[in-house]
């Protein structure tokens, strides 16, 4: 008769501690909207200084102004897109059952 | 989201306009005695990658000078206001098509965004 | 800023062909009057164009430089012919002096004439450029839709 071997269980991983979990996948996110947030100031910034140099009669173009205005105008609406994306996919995450 | 395409565009229309002021300054002054047709050289400038700096004007060699040392030839601007005209209409249209293509990119064919 | 400044410089070109205009016209109808108000003949008038930098129309409010590539126009002066009147024999002439001869202006209209033609051209040179730079900035705009 062969010899009854204890069972096995397979190797599963260390359960991660909730705050890690949450950690790294917190900063990650954050990062993501933080360089994001980062990229629309900046554009809206140079916008408004293009602006500001043609009303007082700067050499910046009519197009030009208009130019980066419609730019920093896009690159809002871009990261409005990646935030609603962004915070949908965490919270489908948040909701999954584990 | 100013890719190089939209800088380019953006750089050839601020040229043809530095151009445009320059024909238009010189039709009034086609009966100014002494005063000397002036331009920008288009296609080097266009080539210059210093996008910041203003173009450099030059006068034009090669017009028939009048007896009060005018030499505005008025066909010659009929010619390129008609000509930067036309220029500044093609790429305007070009730089709206980007940008209403990079707006559709972003809603996603959504209209309601 | 620079295509409002290119408006400024076609106007002044519009307004100086205008002035030059309105003194050919005074030439021409002035070609045979040997009786002024200050006495003699007409004395044929001249214009003389001269370049001028214009300032974009904002630069009074908000104090810019004036445009380097912006170059107007304006009639520096008017110059009124000093020398002496031509003198033309016509003896029946109530100007006609004691031997005869009557001052006359020193006018060709056919030659004045010739420069009111160009003076118009180059008005409507003026005016297809400022409509071409208005059909310019009105693009510029329409890159918002």
């Amino acid at each position: 008769m062969t010899p009854i071997s204890p069972i096995r269980l397979p190797n599963l991983p260390e359960p991660l501690a909730s705050s890690g979990v949450a950690g790294s996948a917190g900063s990650s996110f954050g990062n993501l909207l933080h360089s994001a947030i980062q990229h629309v100031e900046a554009s809206s910034a140079s916008a408004d200084a293009a602006v500001k140099n043609y009303i007082s009669g700067g050499p910046q173009e009519l197009h030009s102004t208009i130019l980066a205005t419609q730019s920093a105008e896009l690159d809002f609406e871009m990261f409005l897109q990646v935030r609603n994306k962004v915070v949908s996919a965490y919270e489908e995450i948040m909701r999954m059952q584990v | 989201m100013l890719d190089p395409l939209s800088n380019s565009l953006d750089r050839y229309m601020t040229l043809v306009s530095v151009r445009q002021k320059l024909v238009a300054s010189n039709v009034a002054n086609a009966d100014t005695p002494g005063y000397k047709t002036q331009d920008i050289d288009f296609e080097s400038e266009l080539h210059n990658a210093a996008a910041g700096t203003s173009p450099v004007v030059n006068t034009v060699p090669g017009l028939r000078v009048k007896n009060d040392g005018n030499n505005v030839d008025l066909d010659r601007e009929a010619r390129l206001l008609a000509e930067n005209a036309l220029r500044f209409s093609v790429a305007s249209n070009l730089l709206r098509t980007q940008l209403k293509t990079v707006r559709m990119a972003i809603e996603g064919g959504s209209s309601a965004s | 800023m620079s295509l409002f400044s290119t408006i400024s410089v076609s106007a002044s070109g519009m307004t100086a062909q205008r002035q030059r205009a309105e003194v050919l016209v005074e030439n021409i109808a002035n070609a045979d009057t040997t009786r002024t108000a200050g006495g003699g003949p007409y004395r044929r008038q001249d214009v003389v164009f001269q370049s001028q930098q214009v300032s974009s129309p904002f630069s009074s409010v908000f104090q810019s430089q004036l445009d380097p590539q912006a170059t107007g126009v304006a009639i520096s002066q008017v110059v009124v012919d000093q020398s002496e009147p031509e003198r033309r024999y016509l003896p029946g002439h109530p100007d006609a002096d004691k031997d005869g001869y009557v001052a006359v202006p020193k006018v060709n209209p056919a030659e004045d004439m010739v420069d009111l033609l160009g003076a118009s051209r180059a008005y409507q040179a003026n005016v297809s450029a400022i409509s071409a730079v208005k059909d310019m900035i009105q693009r510029s705009i329409d890159l918002f839709r």
